[in-house]
């Protein structure tokens, strides 16, 4: 029984099964052979009882007593009521024929009892010879009955966890990696690489990738072209809502590129920068354009290198391609389309550092920015905390040099309660700097360079930029981080 | 390596065999007694059917023994006491010599996966 039940538990199988419906069966016969056995027992008693009756009737018999195996002898039975009996374990007693029968008949009891018992033992196991059937059927799917769901559900389960573990794994992994290392061989060799990508599932990427340059890029010219377009109507009017002066100094060169007239919307840059950009790049939106230029002044200012105004222009184009180099492998058409993505202006807004990237603040808000720097300790360090400061300063005496344009820009200062910016003061100075050692070093190029030009951008800086001073940075924001990342990555 | 661990799991494999025999010794015996002990109960049954003018012998070797019915009855119950002891005792050492087994057989499921793996490693090596 014990051993059945182990085998029925550990039953999953059909030959499992087959092996419990064949114990169940044997059971079952055992059972049957002692019944039979039992059967035969009880109908020797039924005889004995009936002779135990009937001995007792005569004094004596006349009967053949065995002689040996193989002869008889004649002879009598005599003392017909006296019977002994094996009672058990060897114990024998001599009883009359009436006490023989009592004990028969108690022994018929014991013998029924073990009928009784052996007859239900093996009806239990023949009904379960009969379930066991069923599970054979249900197993083998021959029967009515079939227990779909356990079978698909096991399956599913191995099967998934299989392929997650084996498949899936090592398929992403390598996936990332050679897409980048494709990614790079692309912009290094060009499309040729594209075209040789080593691997076909990673080609439909590639492919796609392509295809979104090839849309980008139309996409851009169209944008340019609607930007000449408009430009007229734009510089227009942005140029009214800023000062009379600044539209003298500013409009006169910007006003022949639509891009740049457009990029006042936000913050007027240097002029003879967005010239450059617009033949070189042709940078259609105004955010990207604005943030590229301010962000070159201020490395520019960060150097503190005293240049000529012609080559702080060069200087300014070239760290500007460094820049942008320094995230992609140095193709032109590539920075064109570079910077339609959202993912381009939050590059632009992020210095890596120790390999993350960390937003820099909105250049548009180079005044703000010296109060948040101040404030804002995390943002930046203290190297870069002088830096912006510097190129504040440098803006302030160019503007309080050359124009009065400074007197309203000043008073911005003094009312956005900037302590560190002694703007104002800088009117009663003939234009040098005494605050910092570092100072003496703007000081020649304030000297050397060209005033207008930094001075207008730093007015108009103020006076636009100053209302929308959330604006930009809202769209660096919303940049999704991981965009932003393969982007660095490509 | 794996030549030390087969002797250990072939000298466990040996002590195992043994008490596994000892536990189907035990339960033969056992079950021996459980038909002593049901016949034992039917002889009971069976001299208390008889009365005291009958005689009751008991079979000692080749000879009928005469006993006296009351004595009969006595020593068959003191039997079954015997009986029911030893089968108690049986019980117990059964279930000792289960545990045991269970544990043997943990002990060798380990030396068997020890001495697949040092195969495995022996293998491996070569």
């Amino acid at each position: 029984m014990i051993k059945n039940e182990k085998s029925e538990i550990n039953m999953e199988d059909p030959g499992g099964v087959t092996r419990l419906r064949e114990e169940h069966e044997k059971v079952v016969k055992d059972c049957e052979r002692r019944i039979q056995h039992w059967e035969k027992v009880s109908g020797d008693y039924d005889a004995l009882k009936e002779r135990l009756k009937t001995l007792p009737d005569r004094l004596s018999y006349d009967i053949m007593v065995p002689f040996g195996p193989m002869a008889f002898m004649p002879g009598k039975l005599v003392h017909s009521n006296e019977v002994t009996v094996l009672l058990g374990d060897n114990w024998f007693a001599k009883c009359s024929a009436k006490q023989a029968e009592k004990i028969v008949d108690h022994r018929m009891k014991y013998v029924k009892n073990e009928l009784c018992g052996l007859s239900k033992t093996m009806t239990n196991f023949e009904t379960r010879v009969g379930m066991v059937k069923d599970w054979e059927n249900m197993v083998t799917e021959k029967g009515d009955y079939v227990d779909i769901r356990e079978v698909i559900g096991k399956n599913d389960a191995t099967v998934t966890k299989g392929k997650r573990r084996v498949a899936h794994r090592p398929n992403s992994k390598p996936k990332l990696e050679t897409v980048l290392d494709l990614e790079e061989e692309n912009e290094g060799s060009g499309e040729d690489a594209q075209q040789n990508g080593s691997t076909k599932s990673f080609m439909t990427q590639e492919e796609l990738w392509a295809r979104l340059d090839e849309l980008e890029k139309i996409e851009e010219l169209q944008n340019e072209q609607d930007s000449l377009s408009d430009s007229a109507d734009i510089g227009s009017e942005d140029t009214s809502s800023s000062s009379s002066e600044d539209r003298n100094d500013t409009d006169s060169p910007t006003a022949s590129n639509g891009l740049f007239v457009k990029s006042h919307i936000n913050a007027p840059p240097s002029g003879e920068m967005k010239e450059d950009d617009e033949e070189d790049h042709s940078l259609p939106t105004i955010y990207f354009s604005h943030t590229v230029e301010p962000k070159k002044v201020r490395i520019n200012t960060s150097k503190n290198t005293t240049l000529k105004f012609s080559e702080r222009k060069e200087l300014k184009e070239h760290s500007k391609r460094k820049k942008k180099n320094g995230h992609q492998n140095g193709h032109a058409h590539h920075e064109v389309h570079k910077i339609q993505t959202p993912a381009d202006i939050y590059r632009l807004f992020v210095d890596v550092r120790n390999g993350e990237p960390v937003p820099k603040k909105s250049i548009l808000k180079s005044r703000s920015r010296e109060n948040s720097v101040c404030s804002d300790t995390s943002e930046g360090s203290a190297a870069d905390m002088d830096e912006r400061r510097m190129m504040g300063r440098s803006f302030s005496h160019d503007e309080s040099t050359p124009s009065d344009n400074s007197d309203s820009l000043t008073e911005e200062d003094s009312t956005k309660g900037m302590p560190s910016h002694p703007a104002g003061k800088f009117e009663a100075f003939s234009g040098t700097v005494v605050e910092k050692d570092s100072m003496p070093l703007a000081v020649p190029f304030l000297t050397i360079s060209p005033p207008a030009l930094p001075t207008i951008m730093e007015r108009k800086l103020e006076e636009v930029a100053v209302p929308d001073v959330e604006a930009p940075q809202q769209p660096v924001k919303r940049v999704s981080k991981f965009k932003a990342a393969r982007m660095q990555q490509k | 390596m794996a030549e030390a661990i087969q002797k250990k799991l072939n000298t466990e494999l040996e002590k195992y065999t043994q008490m596994q025999k000892d536990v189907s010794k035990s339960m033969s015996a056992r079950q021996k007694l459980e038909t002593q002990l049901a016949e034992n109960n039917i002889v009971k049954e069976e001299l208390d059917i008889l009365d005291s003018a009958n005689t009751v012998y008991k079979l000692i070797g080749p000879v009928l023994v005469k006993q006296d019915l009351d004595e009969a009855k006595a020593t068959v119950t003191k039997r079954l006491e015997y009986i029911n002891g030893e089968i108690q005792r049986y019980d117990t050492l059964l279930k000792d010599l289960e545990k045991k087994s269970d544990q043997h057989r943990q002990l060798l499921s380990s030396l068997q996966q020890e001495f697949q793996k040092a195969q495995g490693l022996a293998v491996g090596k070569v």
